[in-house]
């Protein structure tokens, strides 16, 4: 932990001019003070403006959140920086439920009189909407709160200096560049910092600092005298962590296989297409998770509310307990509590703590993903805190907790789920994907594939897709490994809603088996 | 509220004024944006947002850096620079670097509309009653988007170039489904006018289609001939004008790679009667004044008459290679040479085939033939002997988009219209015809809905 006068230290170096503004709110009241008075902007003072004018406005419900998001990219290619960024943005919004319908309204202009002309702005929309609302929205309840909150981060990746992320990435690209016949190779790191603030008519007040890294590469290597070029993305996905993250993971080699193995599958062999058994690598599997696990456990998807976009759940409500979604020793569990999740919080965006709670348990369906309207839609008596905003200019909706495998009792290794496979094929990282609009039908590409022969690994393979209906594909799970093979892969940006909101979200997993799988050849597929 | 000209010059000129670097470039942008959602037919969610942004980019001994922020008081703005210039003294030189332009001339476009940035949330409110009221007496249940956006900004650079520029866009998209969740239809279309969106047209097809699309039966995946209507065609197209880089191609990464290191400039890949042209001045599909680095936009040809007319040259990639820089594209239109053919006769016209109206969740897969996967979506009919039989299942499709508009594979070429990527919710535009083609590869079966 940073104590606060390191912290104005360094911040004050690191950030240059930036202003006092950015202190972390978890920090202390006393710095809040300070900010208050450096910069005019008190939270508390400006949610009381909010709430009170939303109350004499006649709303049930209200809640206003001001945010500080900062942004750091920097990006290369081979031995060249290409792009080195820094944005921050502040605002508000607020939201309110008049007469069972939503209205906001949000903007950059955070002073106490645009405080209250922006929320008389939620109400008159809500108001508009109203005369012709068909149903109404209501809240389950959820307890006051007070606090501060900070997610489990190391090394704040805003005081590392540009010059050794910069150093890092050429050293990365010169590892990648090391085998004959890599052609290019682009790199880049990311990091995000939300400092969130959030006030409601419940009488919660709720501040949290939040740190996410996302780092990434791909190698291409070129035939030119054939035309033909194949590439080899990064294995390690971003992670809710500090700069701790790229420090721990070994990049360089796996910039350097990557390489290796971006020349291979120049010279792979092409995989016939057919039924195989799957073994699949957690930096491929998240994916599918996320897809096929994540989304259609939705609340909103299954009662119509993404109909038009998103797109709905082949999950109804009536099968909740009933439907084998997987095979029996399949667990998933819903989660923004875990260490290093990216979707990892104190509290969602309307004030619920974040919780950890089964989706599926022994391969049936238990569970859904709840919001406090939604969970008042459909009779349950408490949000499990999935409601989120990605920007101070965005209505917070239902989007989706971290989603994990929960790996199996014993200490089966990958090796061994490969000796129990005669024809089959070995995924790493992920690759192409798409799945439809109910969660049905899906086709997920990789990174790296490998065939497996009589229980061994064999040569490498490419052009591999496999297709697969979502519930035949979870049933035909046949073996878990365990802990020791556990990772957290994930997204940085999830797509979601109508306007679209970008989300940050792991998926963990152990590797696993699957038998007899569709494998499609990509390349004569059309 | 929007900026103005005078107040949006007045921003750069500060920004401008504090930098200390050799070269720089800045902008501001300046949003109001608001949206309606409904779902089960009632009203969702429903907000607005004001912002003001401005971005700063310098170089110091062309060492490169950028920094942003919504903050635009004097404190904020010099803090702005002052970080720009930090990150640029510590990082390498920018091997890419050119010069910023010095005063452009630039010809006025027409894409903006008071009415649509400053919609009236009680008309917009009616105007979504009446889209729910119309699927309540359809007895379907309906859910869509309504968004209006307005931005106006200006950019400048160190070297005396400035422009202002302001844009409208609405938009309003309608899914209709039936109680049973059997059938499914959608309706998209977008304009820059709110006068000119057809809000009641988006509504009845999202129905008409919902409800002609009952009882589909199952058809085995292959490869089938397709009509595709321009919503479809907006789907797997509307960017394809933005993938024609000569880097890519000529680093042997992209569909327009040669063997031997060369690229396909100048040879017909397509159709004889495709055209895929950008043009800023276009009445229905105003583009940006201003293409890339602040040149000035121009209208050009990618492919006309079926070959590979231009691949676009960055201001760097083209200085490398001794070739002018590309001044665009700002849009993507697609047109056929020859009289365009109605959906109506297309369907006369097939003897056996798939009437497709909308794709979703497009992925690449193979970029060297520039495959794509995805599903179809909200309806999809079987012809036969000209005539619509029966609605069918969904498909999952593998199809490559060079081999969809290969001169053996297009067959008929509709009317462009303006219509935006359902998957990017009509934030975007292009003008795209219908399209009927002899081969489209369906690889597997989707039972949803």
């Amino acid at each position: 932990m940073t104590s606060r006068r390191d912290f104005l230290k360094t911040a004050g170096v690191a950030a240059g001019a930036l202003s006092l503004a950015q202190l972390p709110d978890w920090l202390s009241g006393v710095v809040a003070a300070e900010e208050a008075a450096a910069n005019g902007v008190d939270k508390n003072a400006l949610a009381d403006v909010a709430l009170s004018t939303a109350r004499k406005l006649g709303v049930t419900y209200a809640d206003i959140r001001i945010n500080r998001y900062r942004n750091e990219s920097i990006a290369t290619r081979e031995r060249q920086v290409q792009n080195v960024s820094r944005s921050q943005n502040f605002g508000f919004g607020v939201r309110v439920l008049y007469k069972g319908t939503w209205g906001f309204a949000s903007s950059r202009d955070v002073t106490p009189d645009n405080v209250r002309r922006i929320t008389q702005q939620a109400v008159e929309i809500a108001r508009a909407n109203s005369v012709y609302q068909r149903k109404r929205i209501s809240l389950v309840p959820v307890e006051k709160v007070v606090t501060s909150w900070k997610n489990a981060f190391e090394k704040d990746p805003f005081e590392v200096s540009i010059d050794d992320k910069i150093q890092f990435l050429l050293a990365l690209n010169q590892s990648a560049m090391k085998t004959q016949g890599v052609s290019f190779v682009s790199s880049s790191m990311g990091f995000v910092n939300e400092q969130k603030f959030y006030a409601s008519t419940d009488g919660s007040r709720i501040e949290q600092y939040i740190v996410r890294a996302n780092p990434s590469f791909n190698v291409t290597a070129v035939n030119r005298s054939t035309g033909d070029f194949q590439t080899r993305s990064s294995l390690g996905g971003p992670q809710g962590m500090g700069y701790e993250y790229i420090e721990k993971h070994d990049w360089k080699r796996e910039a350097q296989q990557a390489g290796e193995e971006a020349v291979m599958k120049l010279k792979a062999k092409p995989v016939e297409p057919g039924k195989y058994d799957l073994v699949l690598h957690p930096s491929h599997l998240w994916l599918t998770i996320h897809e096929s696990v994540g989304h259609p456990t939705e609340l909103d998807r299954a009662l119509w509310w993404e109909a038009n976009y998103a797109g709905t759940s082949f999950i109804t409500p009536e099968k909740l307990g009933k439907l084998q979604f997987a095979s029996k020793i399949v667990n998933f569990v819903a989660d923004r509590t875990q260490p290093a999740g990216l979707a990892t919080v104190g509290y969602d965006d309307e004030g619920v703590p974040g919780q950890r709670w089964h989706l599926i348990k022994d391969g049936i369906f238990v569970d859904w993903q709840t919001t406090r309207d939604l969970a008042a839609m459909t009779g349950q008596k408490k949000s499990y805190g999935c409601n989120h905003g990605d920007s101070w200019g965005s209505i917070s909706f239902p989007r989706m907790p971290n989603v994990s495998l929960q790996p199996g009792s014993d200490n089966t290794s990958l090796d061994d789920l490969i000796a129990g496979v005669e024809k089959g094929i070995l995924i790493y990282g992920d690759g192409s994907y798409s799945i439809d609009q109910q969660r049905y039908n899906f086709q997920f590409g990789g990174q790296v594939f490998w065939e497996i022969k009589n229980g061994k690994r064999g040569e490498m393979l490419r052009d591999v897709a496999y297709q697969s209906r979502t519930t035949d594909f979870w049933n035909s799970l046949d073996a878990l490994g365990g802990e020791a093979g556990y990772e957290l892969g994930g997204s940085f940006s999830d797509g979601k809603g109508e306007p679209g909101q970008s989300n940050a979200v792991s998926h963990g997993c152990p590797p696993a088996r699957f038998r007899q799988t569709n494998v499609l050849n990509t390349a004569r597929a059309s | 509220m929007l900026l103005t000209e005078k107040d949006a010059r007045a921003i750069c000129d500060k920004l401008l004024s504090y930098v200390k670097a050799d070269d720089a470039s800045v902008a501001v942008t300046s949003e109001n944006y608001g949206h309606l959602r409904f779902a089960g037919n009632a009203f969702t969610t429903s907000g607005a947002r004001e912002n003001v942004s401005v971005g700063v980019t310098v170089w110091i001994d062309k060492k490169r850096g950028a920094a942003s922020t919504n903050e635009i008081d004097d404190e904020s703005l010099k803090a702005t620079v002052a970080l720009a210039e930090q990150l640029a003294r510590v990082s390498p030189v920018d091997r890419e670097y050119l010069p910023t332009l010095a005063q452009q001339t630039y010809k006025p476009v027409n894409g903006y509309a008071d009415a649509t940035s400053n919609i009236s949330v009680t008309s917009r409110a009616k105007t979504i009653n009446d889209v729910i009221t119309a699927c309540e007496k359809a007895k379907v249940v309906g859910a869509g988007f309504h968004q209006a956006r307005g931005t106006a900004g200006a950019s400048a650079t160190k070297n005396g170039n400035f422009i202002y520029e302001r844009s409208s866009l609405v938009s309003l998209s309608t899914t209709a489904r039936t109680p049973d969740g059997t059938s499914s239809g959608y309706f998209l279309r977008n304009h820059f006018d709110v006068a000119k969106l057809d809000t009641a047209r988006v509504a009845n097809e999202a129905i008409r289609k919902a409800l002609e699309a009952r009882n589909p039966r199952v058809l085995e995946p292959g490869v089938y001939p397709a009509i595709l209507e321009p919503q479809a065609v907006a789907d797997l197209l509307s960017f394809f004008a933005f993938t024609f880089d000569a880097r890519n191609a000529e680093e042997g990464r992209s569909p327009f790679s040669a063997p031997g290191g060369k690229t396909k400039l100048g040879e017909k890949i397509f159709d004889e009667r495709i055209n895929i042209y950008s043009d800023p001045w276009h009445p229905e599909l105003p583009g940006s004044r201003a293409a890339q680095g602040g040149m000035p936009a121009q209208k050009i040809y990618l492919v006309r008459n079926g070959v590979l007319e231009n691949l676009v040259y960055s201001r760097y990639w083209a200085k490398e290679k001794g070739k002018e820089p590309t001044p665009g594209p700002v849009n993507n239109i697609l047109e056929s040479s020859q009289a365009p053919v109605t959906i109506d006769e297309m369907i006369k016209s097939m003897d056996r085939g798939l009437l497709l109206g909308r794709f979703w969740y497009i992925r690449g897969v193979d970029p060297r033939i520039a495959l794509q996967t995805g599903l179809t979506r909200d309806g999809i009919w079987y012809i036969e002997k000209g005539k619509i039989q029966y609605p069918v299942k969904n498909f999952r499709f593998n199809q490559s988009l060079i081999e969809l508009l290969a001169p053996d594979n297009v067959d008929l070429i509709g009317k462009p219209e303006r219509v935006g990527n359902s998957e990017g919710q009509g934030g975007n535009a292009a003008l795209l015809p219908a399209l009927k083609v002899k081969k489209f590869h369906f690889s597997s079966q989707s039972e949803a809905v």
